[in-house]
């Protein structure tokens, strides 16, 4: 039922490190919910539920803690219903996460043949047997990629994270997630080990896909929450870089390359847990304390929230891989295995992989772009509304919570060394060779890329230098004993007040317009004039509202057509029994006629006759004469 | 070891020669009385003793901000290519490491910007964070194409290799190169045509924008950063893309080298005189020719290579 190899315990240490810090911020949250028992009840079995996926040993455990950590959390969504934003995020998570379950459970079916109680060495040999590899694939990519939400099944986390309680988003965010990560990790290389080269590039595409669109989403958001879901599409999408990179790499037999760019993908897990997890925590202490998620009624909060503010700092400089931090140290292997990529033969996969490199490097300028603002408008210049000028600093426990996950991302980046130690040996327990050897040489001090003459970074004397020179300068200044006067702000003579900061719409604006081809913002600009005059005004409102994209193509479409085509058939019926009995007649047939066609030896001259019977029947019996 | 610190002091020292001299030039070229050289050492004296006044709205920021805008910059310092022989050189910090410390100062100036509540600061942080948004992939695919064609990814190896070993073979991908990180040079740096340092018109404003309530020390911080972020790709340009006079002895090789500087000054300066700034959203226009000879100068180097 259980197992505990290494694989199952390094994701019960990400699941651990995560969890401990949320349970105190939880409890610090607890007074301001009101379904207490619900709460509670459903939090910790959210979080056994967790355990259990990935320490089960046979498909049956995994299925059913997986159902339980999918019903769990919607229940957690629906512990605060403020509105009905609430119950259709509910259940648009719920549709979605028993969308990828189905494909999960086909996955299961076929590759445990019926017999859920065998474990995963067993479903090597039947998932070997099988003939069409592929499918399983693609079974397991539509009920992962789901749950982790990678484009373009990434739609409902911008709707679920904000709509859960603050200490639920960020475990979902920050760990829920990166169990189907988990699972990724356990079915590829157990079940479905010998990949072919097309399934690396397929995951490095939607990986690359959705760093991009993840990013871009986020910057055109000014709901907290929402930024932040649409950042953890971005950093489940740089995970699947690495991933699909070691894929790529491991088909070739460039086995230490493979190590490497899988290690940077677990890496890039365990950081993005823990800043994400930080990042949740901080937004919903403001919310907590100024009850809203909208970054343009916030401002001046550095001074009157430090802990969440300086918390969240540490956590945004992470997250936009800026050195020294730990965020930088997986984005920089992440990057080295794509540079790798030079040893590769296939002229054509070479010349391709830089097009990946350019979709990260401008996913982490945009990102670095997006904390700008996130940070600046959220926590700098002026109060932006009453409830921003009145906010205090939040109770103990949550602040504990904070600090806790702080010490998380901060250890991440001193022992670095000793985490990936620990991965690679996780590694080599999948079969993969060590690379700890070859990525830390001479000592911890610097990291070397396994490429030959690659790059090499030192974190912690980076981290050393910075503090040092920036402790010269400091101490330069205080030598000087300057002169201090505090005096309103200059801004060339003009009165700064609230309303003439810059707005996060503002901030994103320059962004907004050049990638208008993908936002196709739609913009509301209102104003009074006074006596006709063009230029002078009481009041005015500018605001605009993005598209996203893949829901309203995909989904939208998706449900148009749906709805088409039952309108369509309800048409033919014509509430007419015969009728209703051909179409029955019809159906059997097809279903017949395809189960042959794939179960059996499929010829085209026997596809053809059925084609041509099955249109024939559907003509004469279904749609009849024209009336 | 010595070799080593004197020239990293040699480099801050000039530093702020540099950008007056451009300035200085382009004052001689539009048939202006040019300002004297030592003008950038005059303006850091002058604002060392003004006192500092901060903002009533900015809170620990603007305390901090500039002080780690400064720092990652100096570090760089420290990683760049020898500029003479048997110097002692950090062989082993890749390009990323240096992008990543060039955006840790990035960032912390945009906040800087944003700190003190006006409208301007906001607007600068804006437009910085839309322009290096862009320079980075343009950025690291040069850096990229460059360290294939000098077989290291350490940027200071790669300097020693190219002034050992010229890649005369890949001569194509290196100009491509080579265009493509003079572009972000320019961009970088805010200068015409991406920025007008000079102006203070909030139509074209973008670094001056973010630094327009900093004063005193603060400002003299800000502005020694922004000429050692100056320095360090100019002489980035000259190690990687001018890779002679390694060889010579160290006299003579440290004039080469300044010549080098001050050629690169050169050249921006005869741009800023010859090109009119463009609109904001015309500057994607000029960083996706920096993005595209980067993929030409990979693509080209692979293909060649075989």
């Amino acid at each position: 039922m259980f197992q505990f190899d290494l694989l199952s315990l390094v994701f019960v240490v990400l699941i651990l490190l995560g969890v401990v810090p949320n349970i105190f911020y939880s409890y610090g949250y607890l007074p301001h919910i009101k379904r207490k028992w619900h709460y509670q009840i459903h939090y910790f079995s959210f979080i056994l539920s967790m355990l259990g996926v990935v320490t089960s040993a046979n498909a049956f455990a995994f299925l059913f803690f997986w159902e339980l950590m999918s019903l769990t959390s919607w229940q957690l969504i629906l512990t605060e219903v403020k509105d009905k934003t609430t119950t259709e995020a509910a259940r648009f998570y719920f549709f979605m996460t028993h969308f990828g379950f189905v494909f999960i459970l086909l996955f299961f079916l076929i590759v445990t043949d019926g017999n859920l109680d065998i474990d995963f060495k067993q479903m090597k040999n039947i998932a070997g047997a099988f003939a069409y590899p592929t499918l399983l694939f693609f079974f397991l990519i539509l009920g992962f990629l789901s749950k982790a939400g990678a484009v373009p099944l990434h739609v409902w986390l911008p709707y679920a994270h904000p709509a859960a309680p603050s200490p639920v988003s960020a475990l979902m965010s920050g760990v829920m997630l990166k169990i189907a990560i988990y699972g990724m990790f356990r079915l590829m290389f157990d079940v479905l080990y010998p990949w072919p080269l097309e399934w690396g590039v397929f995951i490095l595409v939607i990986g690359s896909l959705s760093s991009l669109i993840g990013v871009l989403y986020a910057l055109s958001e000014h709901d907290i929450k929402a930024l932040l879901a649409n950042h953890s599409i971005e950093n489940i999408g740089i995970i699947l870089i690495g991933f699909g990179m070691g894929m790529i790499f491991s088909t070739l037999h460039l086995e230490k390359l493979s190590s490497f760019a899988f290690l940077a993908a677990l890496f890039h897990t365990f950081n993005h847990m823990s800043f994400k997890s930080l990042l949740f925590m901080g937004a919903g202490s403001l919310l907590h304390r100024t009850h809203t998620k909208d970054i343009e009624s916030y401002g001046g909060l550095i001074k009157s929230m430090p802990v969440t503010a300086y918390t969240f700092l540490l956590a945004s400089v992470s997250i936009s891989a800026l050195p020294p931090t730990n965020g930088f140290l997986s984005e920089w292997m992440i990057f080295q295995s794509m540079l790798g990529s030079s040893h590769i033969d296939n002229m054509s996969l070479k010349l391709a992989i830089p097009f990946a490199i350019f979709a990260l490097a401008l996913t982490s300028g945009l990102a670095i772009a997006c904390f700008v603002k996130a940070y600046g408008i959220t926590f700098l210049g002026l109060y932006r509304s009453a409830n921003a000028k009145h906010a205090k600093e939040v109770n103990g426990m949550m602040q504990a919570g904070l600090i806790m996950i702080s010490f998380v991302v901060v250890s991440l980046m001193l022992f670095a060394p000793l985490y990936i130690d620990y991965f690679d040996r996780v590694l080599q327990s999948l079969g993969a060779i060590s690379v700890y050897n070859e990525i830390f040489p001479n000592g911890f001090w610097h990291m070397h890329s396994v490429a030959v003459n690659g790059g090499i970074v030192s974190p912690i004397l980076l981290l050393l230098s910075l503090l040092i020179i920036t402790g010269v300068l400091w101490y330069g200044y205080k030598v000087l004993n300057v002169k201090e006067r505090i005096h309103r702000t200059w801004a060339c003579g003009y009165r700064t007040g609230i309303r003439t900061q810059y707005s996060a719409t503002g901030f994103a604006g320059p962004i907004r317009r050049f990638f208008n081809w993908l936002y196709r913002s739609e913009e509301h600009f209102e104003k009074k004039t006074v006596a006709g005059h063009t230029t002078k005004f009481d009041s005015s409102l500018y605001s605009v509202h993005v598209k996203p994209l893949f829901e309203t193509f995909l989904y939208t479409n998706v449900t148009r057509l749906a709805n088409w085509f039952s309108y369509w058939i309800y048409r033919l019926s014509h509430f007419e029994q015969t009728r209703y009995a051909a179409m029955i007649f019809n159906l059997m047939l097809l279903v017949l006629f395809s189960y042959r066609l794939f179960s059996h030896s499929f010829s085209w001259a026997t596809f053809a006759l059925e084609s041509v019977v099955m249109i024939i029947s559907i003509k004469v019996l279904i749609i009849g004469d024209k009336k | 070891m010595i070799l080593y610190l004197l020239t990293i002091i040699l480099l801050l020292l000039i530093s702020p020669l540099l950008l007056t001299f451009i300035k200085a030039l382009k004052m001689r070229l539009l048939f202006k009385r040019s300002l004297p050289l030592l003008q950038g050492y005059r303006t850091f004296a002058k604002l060392m003793q003004k006192e500092t006044i901060i903002s009533y709205e900015a809170s620990k920021i603007t305390r901090i901000a500039p002080f780690l805008v400064l720092s990652p910059l100096i570090v760089i310092m420290f990683f760049l290519p020898p500029i003479v022989k048997g110097a002692f050189y950090v062989s082993f910090v890749d390009a990323f490491t240096i992008t990543g410390l060039l955006a840790l100062s990035t960032f912390f100036l945009m906040l800087l910007g944003l700190d003190s509540a006006s409208s301007f600061g906001g607007m600068g942080s804006s437009r910085e964070a839309f322009i290096s948004a862009l320079v980075e992939p343009a950025m690291v695919l040069t850096i990229f194409s460059i360290s294939m064609m000098a077989g290291d990814l350490g940027v200071g190896q790669a300097g020693v290799n190219l002034a050992h070993h010229f890649p005369k073979e890949h001569m194509a991908s290196y100009l491509f190169a080579a265009i493509s990180f003079f572009i972000l040079l320019i961009a970088e740096n805010g200068r015409i045509p991406v920025d007008n340092p000079e102006t203070h018109l909030e139509l074209t404003m973008v670094h001056e924008a973010m630094i327009l309530d900093i004063t005193g020390v603060y400002l003299a911080l800000i502005e020694m950063a922004a000429s050692v972020k100056f320095v360090i790709f100019a002489s980035l340009f000259a190690s990687l893309f001018m890779p002679f006079g390694l060889e010579l002895p160290i006299i003579p090789a440290i004039l080469i080298f300044i010549l080098k500087l001050f050629l690169i000054s050169a050249t921006v300066a005869v741009i800023e005189v010859n090109t009119a700034k463009l609109r904001l959203f015309k500057v994607p226009n000029l960083l996706g020719i920096a993005i595209v000879f980067a993929f030409l100068s990979l693509i080209s180097f692979y293909v060649l290579k075989g």
